[in-house]
């Protein structure tokens, strides 16, 4: 039984840095493991579209452009994105990583969160088409 | 119970500062005397248990892991305990390890996030202040240990995501030092503190016999001496190899839902130690078909709150016929509303929290079969008539 | 010190008025701050409280249903007009009060007793079922630590052998501090601040896990806005009354300044040191300990300049 037992540590308190992170101007690194946006690597890709059954939240679209010659692009949905990592574990030929550096996805627009990747002709290939589909329909 | 118009109700919630989530508790007062206590659920009810037929096994680990915020991993474990034992398939004991360590260090975050909502509804902000800041020590360690803060995606179907380092476990090890520490401070505050014992000894007390007519489950039921755990009762993943112990009280009011929810916490933090000097060898993951054999299983874990209960029937399928969560806080209510009479209107912030109440895990929507022409029975026309009409 | 300015500016300008609310508003970012790096947080900016009042006067101002009109309006004008009027006979950053008579004292105090009753009435008068809660919580307060706060404020007063507030300041000044002659007294008065300004842990008239906000949860915009500023001005004249009762008198702005932060530092230690204390704990807590030892403070001053006279 005591009178205010926390009374040595709020004074410690008050001699001490305000624990609250002042955080856009302040920022400490991520951990290496952090689950940030998600990365893919097109050259070992053999489209077997176990990421996009496995995905929680629909967040991967695999476009196949060409499947002989393995020309694929990915729509990843960042909005969509838990960042669970099941997709990282289903590829079975490490194509895809979260990275840890690209986490501070906020945007005041949507569409910074339809990202393609893909080689590059392949993506210019594919606006092109889905512009001209998107002329025809309009 | 019925409302008496006569009396004095005061509301608490749907919105209101005490609710962190959403639900209806209506106390009729006599003065500052609560004379009859009723509370309505489902507020939040988001239909996960018919969005899980809607999904793939794998999908719905993650689906069942947003059951709750809070105790995330410890749904998903249950979910895949289930769905491990209808496959048939033994999970390496190194993945098991990984998977009770996350366990572990959820139910102290989980326990502290408690102590600090508890102190705050007392009017104590400098505990609840202090508990949450200190509380962020052991997110950090998730989110070290796993990539993410609260949704901690550990649990894969046959294994774990990732692995313990050396490093890993030094920092694990530093962090449990600290968390110690300070949950040693918590607890002499708790226990010493003048204006808190005020607040909380012989506040909604129960007996053990009541506590077990009620149902009561988990610390709510340990602190009124019901010496009732899964992880030593059934032990699952790796309980029987790092088993911790049952932490009870006799007091069974709110003092003594404190001492044993730290006294839990301590506990936790020795068997996370015990854990990382002796975690078995092996690999983390074994292969779990994508079909899963037709069958029922029940699993049961311990979550922060209590028990949790699995049931998972399959077709033989890639997706689910049934998946059926009982989540711990459903089974404390009663204990709520029954000990609320005779108390002070200003206890019962306390006596809410006081179970540790997670409300969007015990929603449910329950449709009662009683033969054909059951005017309980509605069409999908006349409930949304009845929808439109109830809110005009 | 003293000061000669016209009327008219001592009371809205210097030092009632605009000053008054002005020093309030200062005072409220003190206290919240101390709070804060108390609890280890940042706490608010300066700005913050004037900002906060200036949202809240430009925000639409909401008549609930069941209230009586002209009292719902009336009252947060009566509640900070009793507080201003408070401010005129207590020394004020150090300087002589703007009016002074003999027994003054008791004006200041009940002027500051009507801030809480407005308070108390203002939330009878709606329907809302917290402000009813609220309202008899503030005035079953009201009733408790009224009656030992006066108590202990009359201990210098006694022992200056005035009830004027200026009289008793210079007393103050010219003897021995008062904390260390009457140091019940000054614990009576401090913990009867904190009760009569609603701090934690004397806050249940506006627990919010309980109540919401008490008395006030029905008040928005302009009132709930003159009712703040009320509470603020309270804290200052409060802070006034018990430094220069207890502390050594104010003699000059600097040693107000020091003496009431001094004072306003203690109050926010206290403020996080415990637990909300429930109404029925408040009032017993009032009643067996506060009055008791403020009596006990009382007959030992009676006795000593009784004894003193004898010698």
């Amino acid at each position: 039984m005591s009178v205010g037992p926390m009374i040595s540590d709020l004074l410690r308190s008050l001699f001490k840095q305000p624990a609250t992170e002042l955080y856009p101007f302040v920022k400490t690194p991520a951990p290496t493991r952090l689950r940030g946006k998600l990365t893919w690597d097109p050259t070992s890709c053999t489209g077997c579209q176990l990421c996009v059954k496995d995905c929680p939240a629909n967040a991967i679209e695999l476009i196949v452009i060409d499947k002989a010659n393995k020309r694929f692009i990915m729509n990843y949905h960042a909005d969509h994105c838990i960042y669970c990592a099941q997709c990282v574990v289903s590829c079975r030929f490490n194509c895809l990583r979260l990275s840890n550096e690209d986490w501070e996805l906020a945007a005041a627009q949507k569409q910074p969160f339809e990202v393609y990747y893909g080689k590059e002709e392949d993506v210019a290939l594919f606006m092109e088409q889905a512009a001209k589909t998107g002329a025809k329909q309009a | 119970m019925t409302a008496d118009t006569n009396k004095f109700v005061i509301p608490i919630g749907p919105q209101h500062p005490a609710l962190k989530e959403p639900a209806n508790f209506e106390f009729w007062v006599d003065g500052e005397i609560v004379t009859g206590a009723s509370v309505r659920l489902g507020y939040v009810h988001r239909g996960i248990e018919k969005g899980a037929e809607a999904r793939t096994w794998t999908q719905n680990l993650y689906l069942m892991e947003r059951i709750c915020g809070i105790c995330s991993h410890v749904h998903a474990t249950a979910y895949t305990l289930g769905v491990e034992k209808l496959a048939g398939v033994e999970v390496p004991p190194r993945a098991n390890a990984i998977r009770q360590l996350m366990a572990e260090l959820e139910r102290i975050h989980s326990h502290m996030l408690w102590l600090g909502v508890a102190a705050h509804e007392g009017g104590f902000d400098t505990l609840f202040m202090y508990s949450w800041r200190d509380r962020e020590t052991v997110m950090d360690l998730l989110e070290k240990i796993s990539g993410n803060k609260v949704h901690y995606s550990a649990n894969l179907l046959g294994g774990v995501k990732f692995d313990i380092t050396p490093e890993l476990a030094a920092e694990v090890h530093k962090g449990l030092d600290f968390l110690e520490e300070r949950n040693r401070f918590y607890l002499k505050v708790v226990t010493t503190d003048e204006t808190f014992i005020g607040r909380t000894r012989d506040i909604g007390t129960m007996t053990t016999e009541k506590a077990e007519f009620l149902g009561a489950i988990g610390p709510t039921a340990r602190a009124s001496g019901v010496a009732r755990d899964i992880r030593v009762d059934a032990p699952y993943l790796t309980y029987d190899q790092f088993p911790v112990k049952v932490m009870t009280h006799t007091s069974g009011d709110l003092h003594g839902r404190f001492i044993v929810r730290i006294h839990e916490t301590f506990e936790s933090i020795r068997v996370i130690r015990e854990i990382l000097d002796h975690i078995p060898q092996g690999d983390l993951t074994t292969r779990v078909p994508r079909r899963i054999p037709a069958g029922e299983a029940v699993s049961r874990v311990e979550a922060p709150r209590g028990e949790l209960l699995y049931f998972i029937a399959s077709n033989g399928s890639e997706k689910p016929e049934r998946v059926k969560v009982r989540t711990p806080s459903l089974c404390n209510w009663s204990t709520v509303l029954s000990l609320a009479i005779g108390l002070k209107l200003a206890d019962m912030p306390m006596l809410l929290s006081g179970i540790d109440p997670c409300f969007s895990c015990n929603d449910r929507s329950i449709r009662l079969k009683r033969g054909q022409q059951d005017p309980q029975v509605w069409s999908w026309e006349k409930l949304r008539q009845y929808g439109i009409e109830y809110y005009r | 010190m003293n000061l000669s300015l016209p009327p008219i500016l001592v009371l809205l300008v210097f030092p009632g008025g605009l000053f008054l609310i002005a020093s309030g508003l200062i005072y409220q970012w003190a206290d919240r701050k101390l709070v804060a790096r108390f609890q280890n947080r940042i706490g608010p900016r300066f700005i913050q409280p004037l900002a906060d009042t200036l949202k809240l006067l430009a925000k639409e101002e909401i008549t609930p249903v069941g209230v009586h009109k002209g009292l719902f309006f009336a009252l947060p004008v009566i509640a900070l007009a009793a507080a201003l009027t408070a401010g005129l006979y207590v020394p004020l950053s150090g300087f002589r009060p703007a009016a002074s008579f003999r027994g003054d004292l008791i004006i200041a105090l009940y002027a500051l007793s009507v801030l809480t009753l407005t308070m108390g009435l203002a939330g009878a008068n709606t329907i809302s079922r917290f402000s009813l809660v609220g309202a008899t919580r503030t005035l079953t307060q009201l009733f408790s630590y009224e009656a030992p706060f006066l108590l202990s404020l009359l201990g210098p007063a006694i022992a200056a052998g005035t009830w004027q507030i200026s009289e008793i300041n210079t007393y103050a000044g010219q003897n021995l501090w008062l904390i260390i002659a009457q140091p019940i007294g000054f614990l009576v008065a401090l913990i009867g601040l904190m009760g009569k300004l609603e701090l934690p842990p004397f806050d249940a008239p506006e627990a919010e896990t309980e109540i919401v906000a008490g008395a006030m949860t029905e008040y928005s915009g302009r009132g709930f806005a003159l009712f703040r500023l009320g509470k603020d001005v309270e804290l200052i004249i409060g802070l006034t009354l018990v430094s220069a009762f207890y502390l050594g008198g104010l003699g000059n702005p600097l040693e107000f300044v020091l003496k009431t932060l001094a004072l306003l530092l203690v109050l926010a230690l206290l403020q996080t040191a415990f637990a909300r204390l429930r109404i029925d704990q408040t009032v017993g807590l009032w009643w067996r300990a506060g009055a008791l030892l403020a009596v006990v403070q009382l007959i030992a001053i009676v006795l000593g300049r009784n004894l003193g006279t004898i010698f």
